[in-house]
């Protein structure tokens, strides 16, 4: 017999001896700290109320509706297909299933953004990814969507045209009747020109 | 640091690549231990030669020992490393199966690759039976998905099961290992009359 087989037998030997004496290792499972820091400087977790209206409207299946606010507000008013998740069972067991499902989008909200962005920070900790905040919550869901206003009349074109999408989202929202006040239509404005006054005839 | 794609030290895409490059390496490596020869793989069963139960059983163990000590230095992080999920009556029959595809066709998947890069007719053959295989599977599996899907465990370790460390099940695979690499040795010795040893 090869000696050489001898020496890797032994060598393979004291190998896995030497795993026992190797100290247990502390992976950090969640995110670091500064990683967090950075994370929550960034404005981009926040999704505006006219975003996720129009994801509701064209069904967008990727979309996960997350409400944190308690079960009694949840059951009182909430938005169409969320699920309620209290801010303090976030940590609980079996409702972190909810999180971190491939290929969705998880969103936050409340009735500011406040309760939305705590736990927002909390899954981040977790570890979860794909998860956003509804810019100003349910109080601007109410505000922009389900009562919008109507923008000055100076105001932009693009102004009037978010107007006119958020009083259909209202009335695909709330069931509310078409009422036809034109008041986001551009007027086209007609150019009269002066005609040039004929030349005089004659004359000195 | 490691596993780098799921830190996001490499992005995903490059995964195809990785899988080349160590595909390449797989290949050559099974090339070179000569399971292109079907006469190799099949001797297993026989009792005449145990360069499959060995290759691969010193590659485990390799493997174990390696993840342990990568995960002591750092270089690697076991919570985030990918753990198949376990569907305990499908591997079992899956298992069988195999073993029997390797019994009469004399190559396993990955060999049957090796064996068509040389040249070899019946590795040619044994692909395309492979493809037939799988082209049957994918059709008439409505049929017994509930079977497959049957009996699972989800992603667990054969440590978590036992309640053993991982420190302890290396050991106890590595001490199997070697009882299998000396205990085949004697077996092949009276088998095979003129046996000439791998000299490194």
């Amino acid at each position: 017999m090869n000696r050489n087989y001898i020496y890797l037998t032994f060598l393979i030997l004291i190998l896995s001896a030497g795993v026992f004496f190797l100290p247990e290792r502390n992976n950090e499972k969640f995110l670091n700290p500064e990683d967090l820091m950075w994370d929550i400087m960034n404005p981009s977790r926040f999704i505006t109320t006219d975003n996720i209206a129009q994801m509701i409207i064209e069904k967008d299946p990727t979309l996960e509706l997350i409400d944190v606010r308690s079960v009694d507000e949840y059951n009182d008013f909430t938005l169409q297909g969320a699920i309620n998740i209290p801010l303090d069972s976030l940590c609980a067991e079996g409702y972190q299933d909810y999180l971190g499902i491939e290929d969705m989008n998880a969103v936050f909200f409340s009735n500011d953004d406040i309760k939305a962005d705590q736990a927002w920070v909390i899954a981040r900790r977790l570890g979860f990814g794909s998860i956003y905040v509804l810019k100003g919550g349910l109080n601007c869901w109410i505000n922009t969507i389900i009562i919008p206003k109507m923008p000055v009349e100076t105001a932009s074109s693009e102004a009037f045209e978010q107007y006119n999408f958020r009083k259909g989202a209202s009335m695909y929202f709330t069931g509310a009747e078409i009422s036809s006040d034109n008041a986001g239509e551009k007027s086209s404005v007609k150019v009269t020109r002066k005609k040039k006054k004929a030349v005089a005839e004659g004359g000195c | 640091m490691g596993p780098l794609i799921p830190q996001g030290i490499i992005i995903g895409q490059w995964d195809f690549v990785i899988a080349l490059l160590i595909g390449m390496a797989f290949g050559f490596i099974l090339e070179a231990s000569g399971f292109s020869s079907s006469r190799n793989i099949a001797g297993v069963f026989y009792g005449y030669n145990f360069v499959v139960l060995r290759v691969f059983f010193f590659a485990l163990i390799v493997a174990m020992l390696g993840l342990l000590y990568f995960d002591y230095f750092g270089w690697i992080n076991m919570d985030l490393v990918y753990v198949l999920p376990t569907y305990l009556p499908s591997m079992i029959l899956g298992g069988i199966i195999m073993g029997f595809g390797f019994l009469l066709g004399g190559f396993c998947p990955g060999t049957s690759l090796t064996a068509a890069a040389i040249g070899k007719i019946d590795a040619f053959v044994f692909i395309g039976g492979v493809f037939i295989g799988i082209f049957i599977f994918g059709e008439a599996f409505p049929y017994f998905e509930e079977f497959y899907t049957a009996g699972y465990l989800g992603n667990i370790t054969i440590g978590e099961v036992l309640g053993m460390s991982n420190q302890l099940v290396t050991l106890g695979v590595v001490m199997v290992a070697l009882a299998a690499f000396w205990g085949t040795w004697l077996i092949e010795k009276r088998v095979r009359k003129r046996i000439k040893l791998f000299k490194f």
